[in-house]
């Protein structure tokens, strides 16, 4: 279908902010996590786990499916390496895939969002609508989820709703 | 009918009806409104802005400054629309501006008599004296006469949305010089975006007749067109307006979505605005033709000779029977060519230059028109043209009769968005014209822009300067070959007046600022371009002076005898043409000028009949009404009574959240607080006071600990995000040896404060594995727990001065909670409780906050200053010890209350008794008040000189404002439990 537009809510994820310590490197997260965090706004996924980065030494954890009392089991991987602050009822996850996906999120942020420089696994914090959001581009449908703050939701629906209505 | 039987770039098989000023016309698909009404034969289409002259249409682009009417009616009326710029619609209505009662016939024209009192400046001296009539008599006799256009004042039923991209190379103009170099550009793969003002791409060679590679050029844009349609990597924009240019090579650019249609489809913005972020940007402007400076210049009838071109060429009208050209450049003589091949009588062409050396100068010998050289205008008549005279080369006057005059001044290239940044436009003796200081490679101008003007040197710039580009971006430049064109000369003298005439001569139509203004200005001493702006308004509102700028200056620079160039020019502004506030507004208008924030309970919170208030962003429940009452006091005193005595819940989710972990998280919160934390306990919190660097009370707040490396810090909601980058601030700046990390986790927490002395029993019924004994969970303590599967907490923490509690559970839980709290406390009768009972029971236990934390108190006005640690350094505290801030004589937080029940109200003042009511003897002021129901009367909190030694005193409350003098006690700030028994229960 032409300028597709499916927007879906997720739902039963953890989400967690890791920030290493003090003179921990990228690659002492990676050896204990078992994969390196990505080095920029990038998301890498492993093992349901995805870390975008959110700022200098800063990830978003995310997963699809937290175990009881998430996001201990991350606590304790990075034990003396990060501090980790759930995060898991901070955010509302929007799924936004199709065809006309990438042009609604480009209305929105700016930031340049062409293929050439924003694809699979690129990630980004930035503002749309005067509202913070963390986006990243999951897979090449495109399909792209973008986490908005739970309190400006509604608000961030409303830009949403209007904008993909002059797509 | 003035419309030609063949030409033009319109569908003459799809009439569109429109009506000005009420009455019903016909024009083509194609038309612009101007070109419509030319069509038509409607020549008048406005009136002056300050003499209400009549006038016409004077271009056929947006540097229009005469023909502005108001484009269609009720709420989505537009004043101020360019007929030149406005595409015709079926049902389209239009109507005229600045005129009363009609436009044929304006009482208001009589300004003309008085012109003498409305010159230059005549806002700074005709209306000066006496002083007290300005604002009764002169200010509204001159808003009712002057003004463009009117508001609807109705609320604009259209949205206007928002759009952003980048690229390599932004093309300005969709010209012959854009055209050539977005094609050259898009062919090497580069990202190109092409901003066009005008619905369709070509520039000039929609107007003018020009051969390109043997053919019609138009042939050469459908072309080109096709072409650029196909490349993937260039974005046309059509019906698009670069405004701005802003740093970091930013672009503003206004596209209209919908303006050529009655109204916009469904969901379809009226205009969208683009920020566009381009490596490299050329102006492919063009350039604008100079009017000429002679008596009469403004009448309907006179044009600049481009616009004739276009109106006859594209538009297929004419514009007049009996045309005159009054020409100083080669262009006026092409413009004769195109009148004589659509048929149209020139009965002379006037050029100040005494050998025109155009080729086209044979031609129009040969079509057997007078031919003036030498000569000029001096006057033009009738309320639309009747006459001209022209002073012939031996210095008669003769009188000639026609109903057009075209008017070919020469050119200025379009380069106000080049000095939008800074660079301001120098001199060029070479096209008699100002240009680009430092044109770069970031911002080149192209064509006509460059003052290249003729269609050869436009292609030749366009395909080159990709080739620069190209090798800049680090392309491959091929080679590209120059379309080969026909000629066009492109020679100009300029003639910035015409010497003696007899009627007014506009320099500046829009602003009716004739040439003996700008003398006016120069002997009162307005000698520099930019004060002549401001003096004589010329160049200001909606057309920003795209016509008369220079003419102006260069009448400037005669009357002070000095060159163009070094009289100069003035910078130009964004937005380079007019954009509405909606456009910049975009979706964020009525519910949505800024985004709202929603706790968990926002939704449980309306069913049970909240009345929501502000709180910054956020939405609070302020109070939950229940039927029978008679206001919101009546209520607040129910929702407060009934905490103090049984049980009340209340979303605090608002306030500000903050993990602060790391082995020297303690370290770091020592150095925030006054007080200290690095010795508290695991499971324990503690309220705590930070300053700012000045020694002033910043925010407040408890923080906990939850282990040796995890504290949770809480700030007030208006603070939140201050004190997050606070914090940030000070591990990032200050300590970076520190290691310490902080995340704001306000967004993660729902927590609800469970009061009163019921409290315990509830959340134990709630809590069923805890033990919420007062030995077990003693007040200032805190836990982590789960409940319902997921993590939560528990706080024993009042702000109410009852035995209380704070619970958090994710705000994916919280409405949950909210409802499980209900469900257990509805045996208990617990009541939900908004902020303004919480400020109640707040003002009654005499805990300072917003009111209080108010930037100007310190910790020892707020009666905190033991709390201030000697043992350690912290932020504020060499500050806070600097003599105003520790003078006794400083006011601190008291409470009053009143003799004999009255009312109380914040922001009265403190004076003495017997004391006068002068600001000499203002000894502080009330900061906040409340009706306690637990007292019954009313109690407010108050700064008052050397307060705390003045318990007992009585003094006056005074505020002229709002009521009478109010005698009160100062007393103890804390009203309720003053022992904290409560708390401690």
């Amino acid at each position: 279908m032409a300028n597709s537009l499916i927007v879906t809510e997720r739902s039963g994820f953890g989400a967690a902010t890791i920030m290493a310590r003090k003179g921990v490197s990228t690659a002492a997260l990676g050896d204990a996590l078992g994969f390196a965090p990505p080095e920029g706004p990038a998301r890498i996924e492993r093992d349901g786990l995805a870390l975008i980065g959110t700022g200098p030494a800063t990830w978003l954890a995310m997963t699809d499916a937290p175990e009881t009392g998430w996001p201990a089991s991350l606590e304790q991987k990075l034990k003396g390496l990060a501090s980790i602050s759930d995060q898991s009822g901070s955010y509302r996850v929007f799924s936004i895939a199709g065809d006309s996906a990438r042009s609604l999120l480009q209305r929105g942020a700016f930031i340049d969002l062409h293929t050439d420089v924003f694809g699979q696994g690129s990630a980004a914090t930035t503002v749309i609508a005067h509202i913070g959001t963390v986006f990243w581009q999951v897979d090449d449908r495109p399909n792209f989820e973008i986490a908005v703050f739970r309190s400006y939701a509604p608000s961030f629906l409303r830009w949403l709703e209007a904008s993909s209505a002059s797509l | 009918m003035s419309r030609l039987p063949s030409g033009g770039l319109i569908d003459r098989a799809k009439p569109l009806a429109f009506t000005f000023d009420g009455k019903n016309y016909s024009g083509l698909a194609g038309d612009t409104l101007a070109s419509a009404l030319l069509a038509n034969d409607v020549r008048l289409v406005g009136r002056s802005f300050k003499y209400h002259r009549p006038r016409g249409i004077l271009t056929a682009g947006s540097e229009e400054p005469n023909a502005l009417v108001t484009l269609r009616t009720g709420a989505r009326a537009e004043p101020n629309t360019r007929a030149t710029m406005a595409q015709l619609f079926d049902g389209l209505e239009a109507t005229s501006q600045n005129r009363w009662p009609s436009l044929a016939f304006d009482v208001m024209a009589a300004n003309q008599l008085f012109a003498p009192f409305l010159v230059a400046g005549f806002y700074y001296k005709t209306f000066m004296w006496p002083a007290k009539f300005w604002e009764k008599v002169y200010e509204p006799l001159i808003r009712r006469a002057a003004g463009l256009g009117a508001l609807s004042m109705q609320p604009d039923p259209d949205s206007y949305d928002r759009a952003h991209d980048f690229c390599d190379l932004l093309v300005i103009g969709g010209g012959p010089a854009g055209l050539a170099a977005a094609l050259t550009a898009g062919r090497l793969g580069l990202r190109v975006i092409i901003a066009n003002e005008d619905w369709l791409l070509g520039g000039r060679l929609l107007a003018e007749r020009h051969e390109i590679e043997g053919a019609p050029a138009l042939r050469w844009v459908d072309e080109a067109v096709a072409e650029l349609g196909s490349l993937p990597s260039v974005t046309v924009l059509n019906r698009t307006a670069v405004f701005g240019a802003y740093d970091d090579r930013e672009f503003g650019a206004l596209e209209q979505v919908s303006d050529q249609v009655r109204a916009p489809a469904p969901g379809q913005p009226r205009q969208r605005l683009w920020k566009i972020v381009a490596k490299r940007t050329l102006l492919a402007t063009g350039a604008i033709e100079r009017p000429l400076v002679f008596g009469g210049n403004d009448r309907p009838g006179v044009m600049t000779a481009s616009a004739v071109a276009s109106y006859v060429n594209r538009f297929a009208v004419a514009p007049g029977n009996r045309a005159v050209v009054f020409t100083t450049s080669d262009s006026g003589w092409a413009t004769t060519l195109d009148l004589l091949a659509a048929g149209v009588k020139v009965v002379a062409v006037v050029d100040a230059r005494s050998d025109p050396g155009s080729p086209a100068v044979v031609k129009v010998q040969q079509a057997e028109v007078e031919i003036l050289t030498g000569a000029v205008v001096t006057d033009a008549y009738g309320k639309t043209v009747k006459a001209v005279d022209v002073r012939t080369a031996k210095g008669g006057i003769r009188r000639i009769e026609a109903d057009l005059l075209a008017a070919a001044g020469g050119w200025n290239p379009s380069i106000g968005i080049g000095s939008n940044l800074g660079d301001r436009p120098i001199w060029s003796e070479a096209i008699h014209a100002f240009v680009m200081a430092t044109p770069s490679s970031a911002m080149l101008p192209i064509g006509a822009a460059a003052g290249h003007f003729s269609l050869r040197e436009a292609l030749t710039d366009g395909i080159r300067s990709i080739e620069g580009i190209a090798r800049d971006l680090g392309r491959a430049v091929p080679k590209s070959a120059i379309p080969r064109t026909t000629e066009d000369a492109a020679e100009v003298k300029p003639l910035w007046h015409v010497g003696p005439h007899r009627t007014k001569a506009f320099v500046d139509f829009q602003n009716d600022v004739t040439d003996t203004d700008v003398r006016l200005a120069a002997q009162e001493g307005f000698v520099s371009i930019e004060h002549l702006k401001r003096y004589t308004t010329l160049g200001m509102a909606t057309d920003q002076g795209k016509t008369s700028q220079l003419n102006g200056h260069a009448l400037l620079a005669a009357a002070t005898g000095r060159s163009i160039a070094e009289t100069g020019t003035i910078l130009s502004r964004s937005p380079y043409t007019p954009v509405a506030i909606g456009a910049f507004a975009g979706h964020h208008r009525d519910g949505d000028f800024r985004p709202e924030r929603h706790t968990a309970s926002q939704q449980w919170a309306s069913e049970q009949g909240a009345i929501f208030v502000d709180a910054g962003p956020w939405k609070r429940a302020q109070w939950f009404a229940r039927p029978g009452e008679r206001d919101w006091l009546d209520t607040v005193n129910r929702e407060v009574t009934m905490t103090r005595y049984g049980v009340g819940i209340c979303d605090v989710s608002t306030l500000g959240k903050i993990d602060v972990h790391g082995p020297d998280a303690g370290t770091l919160l020592d150095r925030l607080y006054i007080n200290t934390f690095s010795t508290l306990a695991i499971g324990k919190a503690r309220y705590g006071i930070m300053l700012r660097e000045d020694g002033f009370v910043m925010d407040d707040g408890t923080t906990t600990r939850f282990a040796e490396d995890r504290f949770f810090v809480t700030t007030t909601t208006a603070n939140a995000a201050k004190i997050m980058q606070h914090i940030d601030y000070a591990r990032q700046v200050l300590w970076p040896e520190l290691d310490v990390q902080a995340s704001s986790v306000t967004e993660h927490w729902s927590t609800y404060s469970v009061a009163g002395p019921l409290s315990r029993t509830l959340l134990q019924k709630l809590l069923l594995t805890l033990d919420l004994s007062n030995d077990r969970f003693p007040y200032m303590a805190a836990t982590e727990l789960r409940w319902r599967d997921a993590p939560a907490r528990l706080f024993r923490l009042s702000f109410s001065g009852e035995l209380a509690y704070e619970i958090s559970v994710p705000a994916t839980h919280g409405d949950m909670l909210v409802r499980a709290l209900f469900e257990v406390g509805n045996a208990f009768d617990a009541v939900a409780y908004g902020t303004e009972a919480l400020g109640v029971m707040r003002i009654e236990k005499g805990h300072p906050a917003g009111n209080e934390l108010n930037g100007q108190t310190t910790a020892s006005d707020l009666g905190m200053a033991r709390m201030m640690s000697t043992k350690k350094d912290f932020i504020g505290r060499v500050m806070a010890g600097r003599p105003g801030l520790t003078d006794p004589d400083r006011p601190s937080l008291v409470g009053i209350r009143p003799l004999g029940g009255a009312r109380l109200r914040a922001g009265g003042h403190l004076i003495p008794r017997g004391a006068q009511a002068v600001a000499a003897n203002d000894q502080g002021y009330v900061t906040s008040v409340a009706f306690s129901s637990t007292l019954g009367h009313w109690i407010g909190l108050a700064l008052l000189k050397r307060g705390s030694d003045r318990i007992g005193e009585r003094i006056i409350v005074h505020d002229p404002v709002r009521g009478p003098d109010v005698e009160v006690e100062v007393c103890n700030p804390v009203f309720v439990d003053p022992e904290g028994i409560r708390v401690r229960g």
